[in-house]
């Protein structure tokens, strides 16, 4: 997939998302009472808020097709250096997780934390064993500051 | 004010102020991080805090965070923040010819003066724009609000029908929660996870911090060779010939900075462009020319007083660090707007007080450690982003104890990266979020004191210039291209 359709295809997604966003102010609108103390009530903005939001999807997706029709580059296209999603979705992943441990999990936050800080930095930096045991090294310490601060402190309990 | 600065020399108080001021110097000058991610994530913090301290720690790492960018951009050509990319335009140059010190001395001189000139008018404009304010009513709320989203949206970078998405999007993800005039759940969709809406800070932690650093992950980053400053920064008696530029850069970055959406990196863009236009040989600038330096970091710097001139008298938030500090006056219990300078001077001067010495602080720390400071560059960016993403979760987490709040965070953090590779701009999107319910709130309040009547908005001035001003924004594109075609044509024509 070159740059222009990957643009085409990643603008015709943002309005069809936005158009189901829309759908779902409507929706959550008709439930809404009609106006009885004031003369907006609680559903004129979410309705608005669609109608705007339904509006600024079609534009977009018009604007994709005639531009991938015309050949035309995007003219917010920008340049810079290619990126590695691989690299983002393990964070991402490794973030959820943690999340997850500490969330449904109760995994002590003084466990999780090193192991998560660890997961991240391999997942960015180079992987080797010295590294590993740096970022374990620097989880564990991190944690340990943290959850004082926050117990100490902001009388917080986290994991 | 005398009172807001003997407030703000309390031991704590400076403290926090000097804590925050290094705290941004150094993340501003680590490529990649900003001053709105260091502030929605010192955020939590603050809660805890007492409002003096918490507005002069978040001031502190605004002036820092800003400042603390040309670092990078001098010696590695790598603005730390985007409000310095014009400061590599002269002073990566300066620095390949052997004289980081001087850019860096120049680009430092050149901040402060900014700072200091931007406070006088925020000091002197601030208290009578806020009493001028106070004659407004909800219409006038109401389209001052609608024109400042229509400006950011507009003026963002790329597609004005993506900025314009961004801020309705924004809007929307507002809605959420108890409607607090009816009292009654809105778009909930049954869930009590919902009730509370989404919160401010995991919204905003999420769709900076968290989407940055996801981007920033994916990104390949060039390992460069830095050669740090050896000797001590000069500066030299005939460098007063730079008081014209420095004037110049800083009146066009605080005026720059009084419009909603134009952020910093646009105001030093402007103060380069006019620097290049009046000079007598404006091809020197791009290859190591002094003003260039100034016009641009005095420009800059200048425009975060000018930012904060229509937040602590309007409560318009000028760009998303004031949309975050707007959110941590909210959290304390403070409406940022004409009645602050009236229910909470200490709060309203505090800021004004804390931006001058926040500056002063930023001169001394920048010229005494700027050598140290340098040297961040060579942490591993990897552990960084590691610690930054476990400050986010717990951070998130601290607000309410609830991990509810810590997958909103993860959410939008996925909402922010997908907006930002579909190139919707999140500035527009954070505001409208920010804006969304007191646009709402004084609509409804208008409407109710008119008995449904809008065109009672044609016998308000001032909201029917407000309301002119978001046209003309929304219209300006449209007719600046036509003014260029006729302009051409009339070129064109024997």
């Amino acid at each position: 997939m070159n740059d222009r359709t990957r643009r085409t295809v990643a603008d015709l997604a943002l309005a069809a998302l936005t158009l189901v966003g829309a759908g779902l102010l409507l929706v959550g609108a008709m439930d809404l009472p009609p106006p009885r103390f004031e003369p907006l009530g609680s559903a004129a903005l979410p309705r608005i808020l669609a109608g705007l939001l339904g509006l600024f999807a079609l534009i977009v997706a018009a604007r994709a097709i005639i531009l991938h029709r015309s050949g035309a580059a995007s003219p917010d296209a920008g340049a810079g250096p290619r990126p590695d999603p691989m690299r983002g979705a393990l964070v991402l992943g490794a973030l959820i997780l943690y999340v997850l441990a500490l969330d449904v999990g109760r995994v002590p936050f003084l466990a999780a934390t090193p192991v998560f800080v660890a997961a991240v930095g391999l997942s960015i930096g180079r992987r080797n064993w010295a590294n590993l045991a740096t970022f374990l090294l620097l989880g564990f310490v991190l944690a340990f500051f943290i959850s004082l601060v926050l117990e100490r402190f902001l009388f917080v309990r986290i994991g | 004010m005398v009172d807001a600065f003997l407030l703000l020399f309390q031991w704590q108080n400076l403290i926090f102020l000097i804590v925050g001021t290094a705290l941004g110097i150094v993340v501003g000058a680590i490529p990649g991080l900003t001053a709105s991610m260091l502030i929605a994530l010192t955020l939590p913090l603050t809660f805890h805090m007492n409002p003096v301290s918490a507005v002069t720690l978040l001031i502190g790492e605004y002036v820092g965070g800003i400042s603390g960018g040309l670092i990078m951009a001098i010696l590695l050509r790598m603005p730390g923040t985007p409000a310095s990319i014009v400061t590599t335009f002269d002073g990566y140059p300066m620095a390949q010819k052997g004289l980081p010190e001087r850019a860096l001395a120049l680009g430092i001189m050149a901040s402060v003066v900014g700072g200091i000139i931007s406070w006088f008018f925020l000091a002197g404009m601030s208290p009578s724009l806020a009493r001028f304010a106070l004659q407004f009513g909800p219409w006038e709320y109401f389209t001052l609000v609608m024109m400042a989203l229509v400006m950011l949206a507009v003026l963002s970078q790329g597609s004005i029908v993506k900025g314009l998405l961004g801020a309705t999007l924004g809007m929307a993800f507002a809605l959420p929660g108890i409607d607090s005039s009816i009292g009654q759940a809105r778009l909930t969709f049954g869930s009590d996870a919902l009730l509370a809406g989404f919160g401010l800070l995991p919204v905003l932690i999420g769709a900076f911090a968290i989407s940055q650093i996801l981007r920033d992950a994916a990104t390949p980053q060039r390992v460069e060779r830095i050669d740090l400053p050896k000797r001590r920064l000069p500066i030299y008696r005939r460098d007063f010939r730079y008081v014209p530029a420095l004037l110049r850069g800083s009146v066009i970055g605080t005026w720059i900075g009084l419009l909603p959406g134009i952020g910093a990196n646009i105001a030093a863009l402007v103060s380069y462009s006019t620097a290049k236009q009046i000079a007598p040989e404006p091809g020197k600038f791009g290859t190591g020319h002094e003003p260039g330096v100034i016009a641009s970091e005095s420009a800059n710097n200048a425009s975060i007083g000018g930012a904060l001139i229509p937040l602590i008298t309007m409560g318009i938030p000028g760009s998303v660090t004031e949309a975050i500090l707007i959110g941590a006056l909210t959290i304390h219990n403070l409406q940022p707007g004409p009645l602050l300078f009236q229910n909470a001077p200490e709060i309203a001067y505090g800021i004004i007080a804390a931006y001058l010495v926040a500056n002063v602080l930023m001169l001394m720390m920048m010229w005494g450690a700027v050598r140290y400071i340098a040297q961040i560059v060579r942490l591993p960016r990897s552990g960084l982003m590691a610690v930054i993403l476990v400050f986010c979760v717990t951070g998130s987490y601290a607000v309410n104890s609830s991990f509810t709040d810590v997958w909103v965070m993860v959410a939008f953090g996925v909402v922010g990266l997908g907006l930002e590779y579909c190139r919707v701009p999140l500035g527009p999107f954070v505001i409208g979020f920010v804006l969304s319910p007191i646009a709402e709130e004084q609509l409804r309040a208008s409407l109710m004191m008119s008995d449904g009547n809008v065109a009672e908005i044609l016998t308000r001035p001032y909201a029917l210039l407000f309301l002119a001003l978001a046209v003309l924004t929304l219209a300006w594109p449209a007719i600046a291209k036509r003014l260029g075609r006729q302009g051409k044509g009339s070129e064109e024509a024997p």
